[in-house]
């Protein structure tokens, strides 16, 4: 008996896989039964929650129905001031980053979401994340960005009630682009001067933990303690654990 | 008289943007530069292709469906990965998009833009995708520069679709401003 056991285990693993490939199989037929819907960086235009796909434009929202994936068909279009940059879906709220400001929608009703307020700021290239209560900010300068302006800096905002968000905290930073939150991690690429980590144990007031400066990035999506990240030396990707331990899995370069 | 008011504002604030005529007023100093649109036309801009797998350039924006990455090539297309062994990725291939920057995805399907165009593409074989919708004039663009404070040649939307603008020294004051 004690001959067999290995090839009983065997086939019982190969018998697994079969099942777990099979299933995925199914859930690609039926997108409905198993949707499978992907993940972007903060920098990102184009956003989908369920059947609906979102895009900014410049100066609009524009939303497209997908259920037949193949077909996108638009449902509402929403006129918005200028300078739209960015959109970050989050529970039931779409958070836009605009050059003077954060729209917040209200998105229970995916395809036709209503604005529930603005939160303005100063003028400034501004992606955001969210996580919790909280939305994270980055407002950095720049010719097309904060003209006349010298400060970048990240801010912190209460959206407990996304109809009424309170900026709770500011931290200089030094040329914020996308942004990523997980668990008590805040990555903020910041182009050419690197990659950096903050702590965010007290959500509502991140601790400045380290900067990557040989780590050029302008966006990251972080997943499951992986980080997937670019900038203009090609795609890092890096596992990390609890105890900060980073390890290095991968990179594609630039060429 | 209120509505005449508004309109007076109205249009004080549609000829402050633009202005017409080689000898309308000057808003500001002109430096003898200004910016140019640079077009493509309707059938450049419709030209998308797969094609092998290509070595990064400008990376830009990211997408993950796992198992695959999405990576931006800006303004240039697409990377598709294969990601299933984070420490091995494997670049399988390129879509070739003119002016795409964003895309997003979900099931079998992918989403990009294409200057002003949303295209949809079948990934279910991910080393061949094929496009199999074009959503014309999905994104609206601004037509002018993304600047303050400076003079441009006006857009004429028969010469095609801005992708960029270029600052050129010019003999002669263009007639936009902004």
């Amino acid at each position: 008996m004690k001959k067999f056991a290995p090839f009983i285990f065997f086939g019982l693993v190969i018998l697994g896989l079969l099942l777990i490939l099979s299933s995925c199989n199914d859930g690609r037929n039926d997108s409905a039964l198993n949707p499978q819907t992907g993940a972007g960086g903060s920098m990102a235009r184009f956003a989908i929650t369920g059947n609906t796909l979102y895009i900014v434009s410049k100066q609009s929202l524009e939303v497209y129905d997908i259920g037949d994936g193949a077909s996108p068909v638009k449902t509402v279009q929403k006129d918005m001031g200028v300078g739209i940059e960015t959109i970050f879906p989050y529970r039931d709220n779409l958070y836009v980053g605009a050059m003077d400001g954060m729209y917040i929608y209200d998105n229970s009703t995916p395809r036709d979401p209503k604005l529930l307020t603005k939160y303005q700021h100063v003028q400034s290239c501004d992606p955001v994340v969210v996580q919790g209560k909280y939305a994270y900010v980055t407002l950095r300068n720049g010719v097309t960005c904060r003209p006349g302006n010298t400060l970048s800096s990240l801010d912190v905002v209460d959206v407990s009630n996304p109809a009424q968000p309170v900026m709770v905290h500011t931290q200089p930073m030094s040329s914020p682009y996308g942004l990523g939150v997980s668990g008590n991690k805040l990555f903020v690429c910041e182009g050419t001067k690197g990659f950096t980590v903050l702590d965010i144990t007290n959500p509502a007031a991140p601790l400045f933990k380290h900067t990557f400066e040989d780590l050029p990035a302008y966006d990251v999506i972080v997943r499951d303690k992986h980080l997937i990240i670019t900038g203009e030396k090609g795609l890092f990707q890096y596992k990390y654990d609890d105890a900060d331990n980073v390890e290095f899995l991968s990179k594609i370069p630039v060429l | 008289m209120k509505n005449l008011f508004r309109l007076f504002f109205l249009l004080a604030i549609v000829t402050s943007c633009v202005t017409d005529g080689s000898d309308s007023f000057e808003r500001f100093p002109f430096d003898g530069t200004g910016y140019r649109p640079i077009y493509k036309t309707a059938e450049e801009m419709a030209k998308i292709e797969v094609i092998g797998a290509q070595p990064l350039s400008k990376p830009g924006k990211i997408y993950v469906l796992e198992p695959y990455l999405f990576i931006n090539e800006s303004g240039q297309g697409i990377h598709i990965v294969d990601n299933s062994d984070p420490k091995n990725p494997k670049n399988i291939s390129f879509i070739s998009i003119i002016g795409n920057y964003d895309m997003a995805a979900k099931g079998t399907f992918l989403y990009a833009d294409n200057l002003t165009n949303l295209v949809v593409f079948d990934i279910s074989n991910p080393k061949a995708p094929k496009l199999t919708k074009t959503v014309p004039n999905a994104i609206p663009v601004n037509n002018y520069p993304p600047f303050d404070g400076v003079y441009f040649e006006c857009v004429e939307s028969k010469n095609g679709i801005v992708t960029g603008w270029e600052k050129v020294p010019m003999s002669k004051r263009p007639n936009c401003s902004r």
